[in-house]
């Protein structure tokens, strides 16, 4: 017994040992990073002084960030240009919402269908492969009455890969020629962001309370054709779950209602690493599963960046869900929000397919029972 | 006779305040601008769409007008102050410059915040203006100037409330057309 207890404290010796070595190690880079940091922006202060003046570097600083003031909004409002100009009818392929299912009976014996939505990297229909083998899992691991629907785009409306939107398709495929074949490896990494971007901005339309319904209505006509396709039929005790990763829990949560309506069957929402706003209307869903990493910053950031998730307003649609208790919060100990501790990774994959698998079966026993 | 007068004076004092409603006009249409959406969430068509928008930018000009006459009105009797009408709109105006780029509100997820600063920005920008003028102290500015203020805000906030409400019934109604709910 007190040779257990020796070894349990060498133990806790020998990882404490490690943790301030550990610790140590990363004062030190930090440390270095910020002395060559220092040294650097000195070296390039001063290049920029023997080139220009305070005053044109003031004024420089100044202009650039008008600049960004300015691009940032116009890109914005580009963004919306078409979501509206497919709601007008001005660009063909807006689905009429009274012909989205066959009237032939369901060609599938499935009970459920899962639709995944992708995280704000998605470029294309087909998913990254680390995302793809997680897809696989999850599939694996679904039971036979359900199906699983991946490779939607949800952050375009239209029928069509961003690489053929009408007025911007010349655009995007020059980006994702230089994202992918640029042989400078900043030029890749400016390319990606700048699709990233435009992602992000789709994520904020979803969640403005202007632009959202429109939007959001546009990209359940999108999903609602795709489930008619897989063998989904309206009012045949069918039901449906949308899976969210990062920005693709936003778009669930705006969809969903709409889902629900144009389906006529009950929807609900699994959200992993999730960063959405709980603006649109969730009390009608059958349920919401929040997974979240306990060291997923971004997911946090959310809740800061979206005032309508804030205790501070009890009347905003995310609380009245909350107090309508559809809303359930499962914890992944040390998940980030991506990378090697992310839910895609070998890490966490499969706690994380365990939780979706869970959420969604217990809804089932909840029905059954 | 009287008429002629009347009219050669009214020229006369918008040709003084010509900077001011020109200013003013431009604000209207660029908040018009700024919700140019709500007209394409109503499925109206580009004709209709132009003249809403003119239409739109003038009645903003006018709202604006008026919240400079309740400024002006408000000086006059409870400041005693006097000024010339075209004095005060050439330097409302100015006051009002920072919603020339209310045409950013548009932009999703951060036009509200935008239009929050710029709202702010111009409450700041009449206050300063009255209180530079015409000498008065800033809490006293501040109480004169919120009046108008709030009638300005409250007309935008109207006739932006109701386009977005008549943009949701489309919507509404064409879900509940296809899908029975």
């Amino acid at each position: 017994m007190q040779k257990r207890s020796q070894a349990s404290y060498a133990a806790i010796q020998a990882q404490q040992h490690g943790l301030r070595s550990r610790l140590g190690f990363v004062v030190l880079v930090l440390a270095v990073g910020l002395g060559v940091s220092w040294f650097g922006v000195g070296h390039v202060l001063l290049a920029l002084r023997s080139i220009f003046d305070w005053t044109d570097i003031n004024l420089l600083l100044r202009w650039s960030g008008l600049l960004l003031l300015v691009l940032i909004p116009t890109a914005g409002i580009y963004s919306l240009v078409t979501q509206f100009a497919f709601w007008e009818g001005w660009l063909d392929g807006l689905p009429d919402p009274t012909a989205l299912f066959p009237d032939s009976p369901p060609v599938s014996e499935h009970r459920c269908f899962v639709v995944y939505l992708d995280g704000i990297h998605q470029l294309e229909r087909d998913h990254p492969p680390r995302v793809s083998a997680f897809l696989g899992l999850l599939d694996q691991q679904l039971n036979p009455a359900t199906r699983l629907v991946k490779g939607l785009e949800a952050y375009t409306v239209l029928p069509v890969a961003l690489a053929q939107d009408i007025g911007s398709a010349w655009f995007w495929r020059r980006l994702f020629a230089l994202q992918e074949d640029h042989p400078n490896g900043w030029i890749q990494l400016i390319a990606a962001v700048l699709v990233q971007a435009n992602n992000v901005i789709k994520v904020g339309i979803s969640s403005d309370h202007r632009y959202g319904p429109i939007m959001n209505y546009e990209l359940s006509l999108k999903i609602a054709l795709r489930l008619g396709e897989v063998g989904f039929r309206p009012d045949q005790g069918q039901r449906v779950v949308l899976v969210g990763y990062s920005g693709g829990a936003e778009m669930a949560m705006g969809v969903a209602d709409y889902l629900r309506r144009i389906c006529r069957a009950p929807v609900s929402i699994v959200s992993f690493c999730g960063v959405f706003s709980g603006n649109q209307l969730l009390n009608q869903l059958s349920k919401i599963t929040m997974i979240i990493g306990s060291r997923d910053p971004v997911a946090a950031f959310g809740r800061i960046a979206y005032p309508g998730r804030s205790p501070l307003l009890p009347l905003s649609n995310w609380n009245r869900a909350l107090k309508h208790s559809c809303i359930e919060r499962r914890e992944i100990k040390g998940m980030n929000h991506n990378g090697l501790q992310g839910p895609f990774a070998e890490l966490h994959r499969q706690a994380v397919v365990d939780q979706i698998v869970q959420a969604i079966e217990s809804e089932d026993a909840g029905a059954l029972g | 006779m009287e008429i002629q007068t009347a009219l050669d004076a009214l020229g006369g004092w918008l040709v003084q305040t010509d900077i001011g409603l020109g200013l003013l006009l431009l604000v209207g249409l660029s908040m018009s601008l700024s919700h140019v959406f709500t007209l394409l969430a109503n499925r109206l068509n580009r004709r209709q769409i132009i003249v809403h928008l003119i239409l739109d930018g003038l009645m903003l000009s006018v709202a604006f007008l008026l919240s400079s006459t309740i400024d002006m009105v408000l000086l006059a009797t409870s400041a005693s102050v006097t000024i010339h009408p075209s004095d005060f709109i050439n330097g409302v105006a100015v006051c009002l410059l920072p919603a020339v780029f209310y045409l950013l509100v548009a932009a999703p997820y951060v036009g509200e915040t935008i239009g929050l600063g710029i709202w702010v920005l111009m409450h700041l920008n009449v206050i300063t203006l009255l209180h530079a003028r015409f000498a008065l102290p800033y809490g006293e500015a501040l109480l004169l100037a919120t009046p108008g203020y709030v009638v300005a805000v409250l007309l935008v906030w109207l006739l932006f409330r109701q386009g977005w409400q008549a943009g949701y019934s489309t919507l509404a109604s064409q879900l509940s057309d296809a899908h029975g709910s």
